[in-house]
């Protein structure tokens, strides 16, 4: 299995290698190229280029890609029925990005098309990093604030209790969201149930890499 | 340190004023008064050295004026520069009701310094002693380099690692001193045999080393005002750019227990501007009408939570829906 990532920001990346390593069981071949964006809604812009660009260029058979809800509708049961699309809801606008732009290639490489591995941090990754040291954190309670109009804490505040500071230098980001990933990485159940849109991320990873029949 | 300008018939800046926070990030098309910011800064500067005249002498009516006031603990402090044209300023007067507070302000006035990074300048050798203070070009940044590595090694040391993990290919910094006194810049690359000295090194790696230098520097001013953060470095350095100045302004945040430096900065980068998503008090627009030009808060503005749900603020920038942009003919 050869893996790229495509996030938000180098922080966002190396927890997700983790998180991804963790479900695997393994230390996976990463693509030597690291892919970047410049936060939301970059991710979904560079998207379709990078997904090209992985399926032609190189021999990459699976992209991990990630995104922060933020203010938008989170992704819920109902938009996994056939056909459904919920235009705000970023999962399904990653997901549309990779059936859009990867219908029509050719074979190559020796696959189908790169796998898509989508998942969606409620409302940011350091939802993801507080699981478990934070019970009132969780995807459920960022929904029904949402629908109650209070939603129970901000980004802003996740940030600040992750890295106890609202101006984190990288390299300090990036050893606070790892220490934390590393919580996760033997026992990913807690994350998994307290939030889908990882759930997501996992159900994607055990999907069989689309091989040629 | 400083709390706010407010300018009247200074440059385009003709009657506006700027609410100054300790990091400012400045942006706006060429030419809306960006500088002038700086330039007036420097002009306080300069001004504030000499001896207080007689209030009463020293006021001139119409013509130019910009105003400073200042932050606690010297709040009722009132710093006015007349200037003789639109461009110069040659007179001061102060309103304190505590002529001590004056003095204090008057101290880390003197400490305040503006970079316009030259890479040429950079490059050249520079005489050993002129190293006690990067000059605004960066030139004597050798001689900066190598005084921090006689007298404070522990400061050297810091700015070395951060070098080498912003620009990996290198492994450390040397700065050989010849017999007459001259210093050179070069930079360690690898196992390789011998440094590469300063000729041959690439432009962005002096704009690195200028702001790496700021950044550590272990008597730092009370203000630094440094133009075109941005320019010869690569859109990925610049959440470290970012966070080298970071250090300056919030120095606890990075673990620190020094006085915060205010910093003014300015930048044309969309990328860089994407990375104060969450900060937007820290960015000011300059707005430029015809020959007239006013600062506005990013953060002042209404509509900005909406506009980030769709789309980066630096392409939002770019696009003209803040401002801040060229004016088209």
């Amino acid at each position: 299995m050869k893996i790229a990532f495509l996030s938000e920001s180098p922080a966002d990346e190396a927890v997700l290698r983790v998180l991804v390593e963790g479900a695997l069981k393994e230390q996976p071949t990463v693509a030597s190229a690291g892919y970047r964006a410049r936060g939301w809604p970059n991710v979904l812009q560079v998207l379709p280029a990078v997904i090209r660009h992985l399926h032609f260029n190189t021999d990459v058979d699976t992209l991990v890609v990630t995104g922060d809800s933020d203010d938008s509708p989170v992704h819920t049961a109902a938009h996994d029925a056939p056909q459904y699309y919920h235009p705000h809801c970023r999962m399904c606008q990653l997901r549309a990005v990779f059936r859009q732009t990867s219908k029509r290639f050719p074979a190559a490489h020796g696959r189908l098309r790169v796998r898509r591995v989508v998942g969606v941090a409620v409302p940011a990754l350091e939802a993801w990093l507080l699981c478990g040291v934070e019970d009132s954190v969780n995807e459920a309670a960022w929904t029904e604030g949402q629908a109650r109009g209070i939603l129970p804490y901000t980004r802003a505040e996740l940030k600040l209790k992750v890295y106890r500071t609202e101006r984190p230098s990288l390299p300090y980001e990036i050893a606070c969201a790892v220490r934390e990933a590393e919580r996760h990485r033997r026992d990913l159940r807690r994350l998994e149930y307290d939030f889908p849109g990882f759930a997501a991320l996992l159900r994607d990873l055990q999907e069989p890499i689309p091989e040629i029949s | 340190m400083i709390a706010s300008v407010a300018f009247r018939n200074f440059k385009a800046l003709r009657n506006t004023s700027l609410r100054l926070s300790p990091f400012n990030l400045v942006i706006g098309a060429n030419g809306s008064g960006k500088t002038s910011l700086i330039q007036a800064l420097q002009q306080l500067r300069a001004l504030a050295k000499l001896p207080l005249g007689d209030p009463a002498t020293v006021t001139r009516a119409g013509g130019s004026e910009i105003s400073f006031a200042f932050d606690a603990p010297h709040l009722g402090v009132i710093a006015r520069l007349g200037c003789v044209d639109d461009a110069v300023c040659d007179l001061l007067r102060v309103e304190s009701v505590n002529r001590a507070d004056w003095e204090e302000v008057k101290v880390g006035l003197a400490t305040m310094r503006s970079y316009v990074f030259d890479h040429a300048a950079m490059a050249a050798p520079a005489p050993r002693e002129s190293g006690a203070r990067l000059a605004g070009d960066g030139s004597n940044l050798a001689a900066v380099l190598a005084r921090w590595q006689r007298e404070t090694p522990a400061a050297f040391d810091q700015l070395q690692a951060e070098l080498t993990r912003w620009l990996p290919e290198f492994t450390g910094i040397v700065v050989p001193e010849d017999a007459g006194g001259v210093v050179r810049l070069g930079l360690k690359i690898g196992d390789a045999e011998g440094p590469v000295m300063a000729d041959n090194l690439s432009q962005g790696v002096f704009y690195v080393l200028g702001i790496l230098v700021l950044s550590f520097d272990p008597a730092p001013p009370a203000v630094v005002c440094i133009e075109e953060i941005d320019r010869g470095i690569h859109p990925r350095m610049l959440r470290a750019v970012r966070d080298a100045l970071y250090r300056l302004s919030y120095p606890a945040a990075m673990g620190e227990t020094r006085a915060p430096v205010q910093v003014i900065a300015t930048t044309h980068s969309p990328y860089l501007l994407d990375l104060f998503r969450e900060h937007p008090e820290e960015i000011v627009i300059t707005q430029k009408h015809g020959h007239e030009a006013h600062f506005e808060r990013l953060a002042d503005r209404a509509d900005l939570a909406e506009l980030l749900r769709e789309g980066s603020l630096g392409d939002i920038w770019f696009s003209g829906i803040l401002g801040g942009v060229p004016e088209e003919s």
